[in-house]
């Protein structure tokens, strides 16, 4: 954990980052996608269960106390706001756990972890339709 | 003053709009003579396009599947104006600013204007699209400066932002059938689905597109229908499905592949579209074909972002309506085994049995 994970404020709810984060889930599995950039998250189903709680308004702190995984939440909300997915919302009052979303938190099997799908770069190395040596004209950021 | 005398200067997401709403007057002040017309009779859509006499033109007359089907839906009319310089007087392309080109914030730009949009930035390449109006322009340096991939879907973004707005979408996917009912198969650039849809055509079943098809969720059912008659395969493909024999020697397109219309292969298409009981998510490599759960996720996962991403604009809509559409049907992985026929009759006795 970098020191600067430690700077979370874990007594606060959090909200997506901006309208271009959107998010599914299903069955208790999330997916979220930053539309800005084109990046797919997915999670492991401590992760997941950690996001919905957190959508809540839930703070994290109440999430370190009743997840058997408490002690990597902290990491786990570290990286998921340097992907740019999440920010404190201090101004705004949490939200308690509620029975539900504590009974999904607390029978995760697996730690909270969340993988990255880098869909552009992906797009030009496997999609064909994409395979093209000019990049720029598909979505993507031109260079200067 | 005309269009073609004006000199713009370099294009950026502030003027993007005003440089659209620039071509498409213009394209609306070209005499009909001009210009060749093609009516497309699409799936929801009567389709009309103009165009000068020109490779894509060619493209046009052929890439389109026939058909009409979508029982029930209203039928928009969409025309769509491609004009090129050196042709009825268009003008040159203008090019970009120094401003990044960032196609989501761009999309947000020009949908407070009413329009969509985007640009092919080597080819000068552009392409709006009054959602209004439902006219569209394209404006092209030369007869032949498109990007490769138009030829076999041509205007591909027209027909995604007219169907976006219908709350339909154009979906990167293949798809097979049986007695009206089929599956969708997802999955990025070389999961094996062109190689599947031809397995499948080839022993028996039915398919309403290889890379590209509609699909609709307005009814009951989740269907999918039928725009592009086009169907792909590289040189091995070829071989392991005895095409080449059945096809003789063809040039490769852009990705090194075969590019065939699915009449010459005798393809069932279903004119009315099929009722889609099922996604399935292949990947090749397996000594058999089985077909085993998949969770929402992974599907969403598979669909969603070639989908969303692969078209200009829409994007959110485009994760929403994926996210729908993975909600509403059961998910698969298909693990594809190396004989087509027993791709084809795995896939077959799964739709036949219900399992779909």
């Amino acid at each position: 954990m970098s020191p600067l994970q430690n700077l979370h404020d874990l007594s606060v709810p959090y909200a997506v980052a901006n309208q271009d984060i959107a998010f599914e889930s299903f069955d208790g599995d999330v997916v979220v996608v930053d539309l800005g950039n084109g990046k797919y998250y997915s999670f492991s189903d401590g992760g997941s269960a950690v996001w919905e709680s957190l959508m809540a308004g839930v703070a994290p702190a109440e999430l370190v106390t009743t997840s058997s995984f408490g002690g990597e939440i902290p990491a786990f909300l570290a990286t998921i706001c340097d992907y740019g997915l999440l920010v404190p919302r201090p101004e705004v009052a949490p939200v308690p756990l509620s029975a539900s979303l504590a009974d999904q938190v607390s029978r995760a099997k697996e730690p909270p972890d969340v993988s990255v799908f880098d869909d552009m770069a992906d797009l030009f190395v496997a999609d064909p339709i994409h395979d093209v040596e000019e990049p720029e004209g598909w979505p993507a950021v031109k260079r200067a | 003053m005309l269009l073609q005398e004006r000199r713009f200067d370099p294009v950026t997401p502030a003027t993007m709009a005003q440089y659209g709403r620039s071509l498409l007057e213009f394209a609306s002040r070209e005499q009909e003579c001009e210009l060749q017309r093609i009516d497309v009779s699409l799936p929801g859509i009567d389709l009309r396009i103009r165009i000068p006499d020109s490779p894509l033109a060619d493209a046009a007359r052929t890439a389109f599947a026939a058909g009409d089907g979508l029982p029930g839906a209203s039928r928009l009319e969409v025309e769509v104006s491609v004009l090129h310089t050196g042709a009825l007087q268009a003008p040159a392309p203008s090019s970009w600013g120094r401003e990044p080109y960032k196609p989501h914030e761009i999309s947000k730009l020009l949908g407070e204007a009413g329009l969509q949009g985007s640009l092919f930035h080597d080819l000068r390449f552009w392409q709006f699209y009054d959602l209004e109006a439902h006219r569209g322009v394209q404006l092209m340096k030369g007869p032949e400066a498109f990007p490769p991939w138009e030829p076999g879907a041509p205007l591909r973004a027209f027909l995604h932002w007219a169907y976006a707005a219908q709350g339909r979408r154009m979906t990167h996917a293949g798809c097979l059938g049986l007695d009206g009912r089929g599956v969708l198969l997802a999955g990025a650039g070389g999961a094996g689905k062109s190689g599947t849809v031809l397995a499948g055509i080839l022993n028996g079943l039915s398919s309403v597109g290889d890379d590209y098809v509609l699909v609709d969720m307005s009814q009951d059912a989740v269907s999918a229908h039928p725009v592009y008659s086009t169907l792909k395969q590289d040189a091995k493909g070829m071989e392991r499905l005895g095409l080449d024999r059945l096809l003789g020697p063809r040039n490769l397109n852009w990705q090194g592949k075969v590019q065939f219309r699915a009449s010459e292969i005798g393809a069932l298409v279903p004119a009315d579209g099929l009722e889609v009981a099922a996604v399935l998510l292949p990947r090749t490599g397996s000594p058999r074909t089985t077909i085993r759960p998949a969770t929402r996720a992974e599907a969403l996962l598979a669909l969603a972002p070639s989908a969303v991403y692969q078209m200009p604009g829409e994007r959110e809509s485009g994760f929403r309506f994926f996210s729908r559409l993975v909600a509403r049907l059961p998910v698969f992985h298909l693990d594809l085994g190396p004989d087509p026929k027993e791709v084809a009759g795995t896939i077959g006795a799964f739709i036949a049995g219900g399992s779909a």
